[in-house]
């Protein structure tokens, strides 16, 4: 018996990574998990790959546009009858000019994926979740969300002012059965990683290896994390068991951050 | 298949409360336990109560006593072969005036309570862990290790400096596979509560019940915690997943810490 039997997911993000390791999880414990990514041709690979049959689906779209996010939740719901559980996980570095340089048009990307898409589909997630008076919303912040790192301004806002959502809606969601909580990992060498992190490094002024290596050592794991660690807290933050976690910024950095 | 199998911990207190929930839990999932606690007529109902057989193990003694903390820890050794996981548990508070009036000796007795009681198990299950290179310490602190009520000082005293031993400690065995936790939890109506909360409550001006009403107002769940709660983040936290979360304080308070 899994822990998510008779539940249903939506995961921003999914077809790989963080995501993808939280929606392997979830099938195995049990639930029905729907996966967004914007190419379909990689969401076709992840479901096949993920092997869950029936239990998983996968859902095209931009998750940094309103109509991607929303689309998702309802999708979800059609295919599936419910949702239960809704992780907001699809983020990543946008801009990496400092800030003196910084456009409005590349700070607007950066809210939109990062802040935004939190946002638009926590709202439409508890539309949803109030009247069953059931839900869990986990939301992907970063070890970022309270630390600061030059270059990355753009990530370093949105990731702190996700923690503010979750702290204020779970506040508002308080005593019911839905419960808001962020998870902040600390560096994982996922494909978005290698995507951008040699444009982040570069506005630090360093390698993208030196850059790996500076989060390393500001760890006392001295290691990365990975996603495997990441997907333990997100299935337990998932389960009914934990209804009493609200607001709760569950740090998976190997002893990064002081607090 | 338990995420626990072939583990051994050391608990101590453990025969009610959060120690005891931290036992079942750790038992269900595999694992083999130490409990401890000063009369062995209430290690015995623990036993029998647990029905566990041989996997769980009481020794009598006072955690107070710095020779009584160092056999516990080597008795388990001696008794399950080796110690993977220690819970320094027990703690609590039974002086509650203001400082002005506050007494060294009642000083003194909080922070060996709370706090060298955790110093001395921690010291000596690391001579275990390191050379074997495997470990998971998780102390049980709480919400009063981060945030602060009046009259108990000892024990928020204490309970901080707990917090303070568990991020250097894990910053030290960082690269050794050991992870120094500390669970924060909220208010828990445990034996202990009852019996000490009282006298708290009278030195806030506060009857037992405006006190746990005060916790549950302060907490977004508005209700207290449960011992299952601090169970769940104590597997999680011991389980072969938890390898990447260490130096983490972390809240299990229903949403009342801002941090």
């Amino acid at each position: 018996m899994g822990k998510l039997e008779g539940r249903v997911a939506c995961i921003t993000g999914g077809t790989r990574s963080i995501g993808r390791a939280m929606a392997e999880a979830f099938l195995r414990e049990g639930a029905k998990v729907v996966v967004n990514g914007r190419d379909a041709a990689k969401g076709a690979t992840a479901v096949a790959e993920m092997g869950g049959g029936d239990n998983v689906a996968f859902f095209a779209g931009d998750a940094a546009k309103q109509a991607t996010v929303e689309g998702l939740i309802d999708f979800t719901i059609e295919r599936f009858g419910q949702l239960d559980i809704c992780c907001l996980n699809s983020g990543g570095v946008q801009n990496t000019a400092p800030v003196a340089q910084m456009t409005d048009e590349e700070w607007n990307l950066e809210i939109d994926w990062n802040l935004n898409q939190v946002f638009w589909g926590m709202r439409k997630a508890l539309q949803h979740m109030i009247p069953r008076d059931y839900g869990r919303i986990l939301v992907t912040s970063s070890v970022e969300g309270k630390a600061g790192k030059p270059g990355i301004s753009g990530y370093n806002t949105t990731k702190h002012a996700v923690l503010g959502l979750v702290k204020s809606a779970a506040k508002e969601v308080g005593p019911t059965g839905i419960t808001v909580n962020a998870i902040l990992p600390g560096l994982i060498e996922t494909d978005i990683v290698l995507a951008t992190g040699p444009s982040s490094a570069a506005s630090m002024g360093i390698t993208y290896d030196e850059m790996v290596a500076m989060f390393v050592a500001d760890s006392a794991i001295k290691r990365m994390n990975t996603v495997d660690e990441v997907a333990a807290v997100a299935v337990m933050l998932a389960s009914e068991a934990a209804r009493n976690f609200q607001g709760c910024m569950f740090p998976v950095d190997g002893g990064t951050l002081p607090y | 298949m338990g995420e626990l199998d072939g583990r051994v911990a050391c608990i101590t207190g453990g025969t009610r409360g959060i120690g005891r929930g931290i036992a079942e839990a750790f038992v269900r999932e595999g694992a083999k336990v130490v409990i401890n606690g000063r009369s062995p007529e209430k290690g015995a109902q623990a036993l029998a109560e647990m029905n566990a057989g041989d996997d769980v193990h009481f020794i009598a003694g006072d955690a107070k006593q710095r020779e009584f903390c160092e056999q516990l820890v080597d008795a388990t050794v001696e008794r399950y072969g080796r110690i993977d996981i220690l819970v320094p548990n027990t703690g609590g508070g039974d002086n509650y005036s203001p400082l002005q009036d506050y007494t060294d000796e009642a000083m003194q007795d909080a922070l060996v309570w709370n706090f060298w009681h955790t110093f001395w198990t921690m010291r000596r299950a690391l001579k275990y862990m390191i050379p074997q290179q495997w470990g998971r310490i998780m102390a049980v602190s709480s919400v009063e290790g981060k945030m602060g009520k009046p009259v108990v000082s000892g024990y928020v005293v204490g309970k901080h400096a707990v917090n303070g031993l568990c991020k250097s400690v894990a910053k030290e065995v960082g690269t050794l596979g050991i992870t120094v936790n500390a669970l924060c939890p909220g208010a828990i109506e445990t034996d202990l509560m009852k019996e000490f909360g009282p006298g708290a409550a009278e030195g806030m001006g506060l009857t037992y019940q405006g006190l746990l009403d005060q916790f549950a107002d302060e907490s977004s769940i508005k209700r207290l915690n449960t011992v299952e709660d601090v169970a769940l983040v104590a597997v999680l936290l011991a389980s072969n997943a938890g390898a990447g979360i260490t130096g983490a304080l972390l809240s299990i308070d229903g949403g009342t810490s801002p941090y």
